[in-house]
Parts: structure tokens; sequence; C-alpha cells
């Protein structure tokens, strides 16, 4: 029964993926005065997860070494950093945009709560179907 | 939760870097009666490599601004030439209250940035909790 539970596998993979992508912004706005710094992004968790579970045949899940291991695994990996294209420059040459890297920031934040609070109900269920409160 | 606190160093020095050009702005502010002032100048850069984090800000050497110095007629002043001028300081109180908005402006930015890093990093520790 615990050998597969992809509720928890898919809030860790989204949780991971919005912490990577909220440290790639807060460099972002860290630089956001720094000449000819290129401001960068992650692909969002959508587009991440598809391209991984193309990869892996179709299914979002982890080799394990041993049928009795608990299958935990890391999900899929952190996604490759690249420049964003959109972005306009300063004179400068800097194209971080404050407000933009914000609302990215904000998504960020929201997309970890909801990983974590999906997390934490999986887990009242759990506790809750072996009999505990 | 290692990415949270390279984020977190980042931010800090992203932080420290418009403080110290804060520094340097209000240091041009009171000097801008000073004759012969020239204003000063810091240059930010990222870290790409080293000990560091990457992505961090780092100052670089504080510069004076090379433009001319205003020049100021007033033939009583101590410091006058046969002219009758002497001196002034080139700096441009428009352009160091912008400078100094806008320094304050990324500041509260990166502070933000800084209190939902650590909401998003205490929200894994309540899982630990119960």
């Amino acid at each position: 029964m615990f050998d597969k539970i992809e509720v928890f596998q898919m809030a860790h993979a989204m949780a991971r993926h919005a912490g990577s992508r909220h440290a790639v912004i807060s460099q972002n706005l860290a630089n956001a005065d720094t000449p000819g710094y290129k401001a960068q992004d992650i692909a969002d968790f959508q587009t991440h997860l598809s391209r991984n579970m193309a990869q892996q045949g179709g299914d979002f899940q982890i080799r394990a070494t041993r049928a009795a291991h608990l299958n935990i695994g890391q999900g899929p990996g952190t996604p490759a950093v690249f420049d964003r294209e959109d972005a306009v420059a300063d004179p400068n040459g800097n194209t971080v945009s404050l407000e933009t890297e914000m609302v990215h920031g904000v998504n960020a934040k929201r997309q970890h709560d909801r990983a974590m609070a999906i997390y934490q109900s999986s887990m009242t269920i759990l506790r809750n179907s072996i009999g505990r409160r | 939760m290692s990415e949270f606190s390279n984020s977190l160093s980042v931010i800090s020095s992203a932080l420290q870097a418009q403080s110290q050009r804060l520094r340097h702005l209000s240091e041009n502010i009171a000097n801008v009666d000073t004759p012969g002032y020239r204003r000063k100048t810091i240059a930010f850069h990222t870290v790409m490599h080293g000990s560091e984090t990457p992505g961090m800000v780092e100052t670089g050497r504080v510069r004076l601004d090379q433009s001319d110095l205003l020049q100021i007629y007033d033939p009583t002043h101590p410091m006058a030439d046969e002219a009758g001028n002497y001196e002034g300081s080139n700096v441009n109180l428009m352009i160091e209250l912008s400078d100094a908005r806008e320094a304050q402006r990324s500041y509260e930015a990166n502070l933000r940035m800084f209190e939902q890093t650590r909401q998003m990093g205490s929200s894994l520790f309540d899982l630990l909790r119960r």
C-alpha cells in the first residue's frame, strides 16, 4: 500500500520546484541593479513535469533498487536555468523588472504553499486510515 | 532546503550592496556644497564562481566621477582665481535623490523576498511538527 503514494511524490516534486524557482527569482531581484545582468528563469512546474513524464515513459515514478523500498524518490530533477527572452533591457543592459519578479515570486510562494497543504492533508488522511487522530 | 539558505545569502548580499550604495549617495548629498568635491559612484557585479554562492551581488571599488566641477562666480571667496571663479562640487542633487529612491525600492523588494523565503522555509518545518 505504501510503496507508491503518488500524491506525496507529486507534492514533494512541486515543493522542490517552487523552491528552485524562488531561488532563481530572488537571485534576479538581488541583481536588479547589476549592469549587464540577464534575468533568469526555469520552466514552470506543468511544463517541467510533462517533459519529465515523456522522458520516463509516461509514468511519474522513481526507480527503487529493491521492490521493498518505499518509493519516495527525488521526483523530477531540477529543471535547467535559462535567460528570460521576453525581457526588455535597461540602458545598462540589465533585463530584471522588479514588478515581474515580484509577481513570479508570489506565484512560486503560492505553489509552495499549495504543495505543503496537499502534503499535509494527505498525511491527515493516511493517519486517519491507520486509526490515529 | 539548501536552496532557501542559498537564496537567503544572495538576498542579504543584495541588501548589503544597496545599503552601501545608499551610504555613498548620502555622502554625495552631504558634500554638495564642498568646493572641489567629486561625487562617488560604486559598481555592482554578480559573483559567478568561487567560494561564495553564485549569483551574489558584489560591490566594486569606489570611483570618483570625473565630470567637470561646477564653476561658481564669487570674487570674494578665498579660493577664487583671477577671474573670480572657484570650483564647487559636481554633485547633482536631482540625480542623487532619484538614485536613492531606486536603491530604496530595490532594498524593499529584496526585503519582501527575504520574508517570502523565510515563510516558505518555516512552512516546510511545520510539516515536521505534530
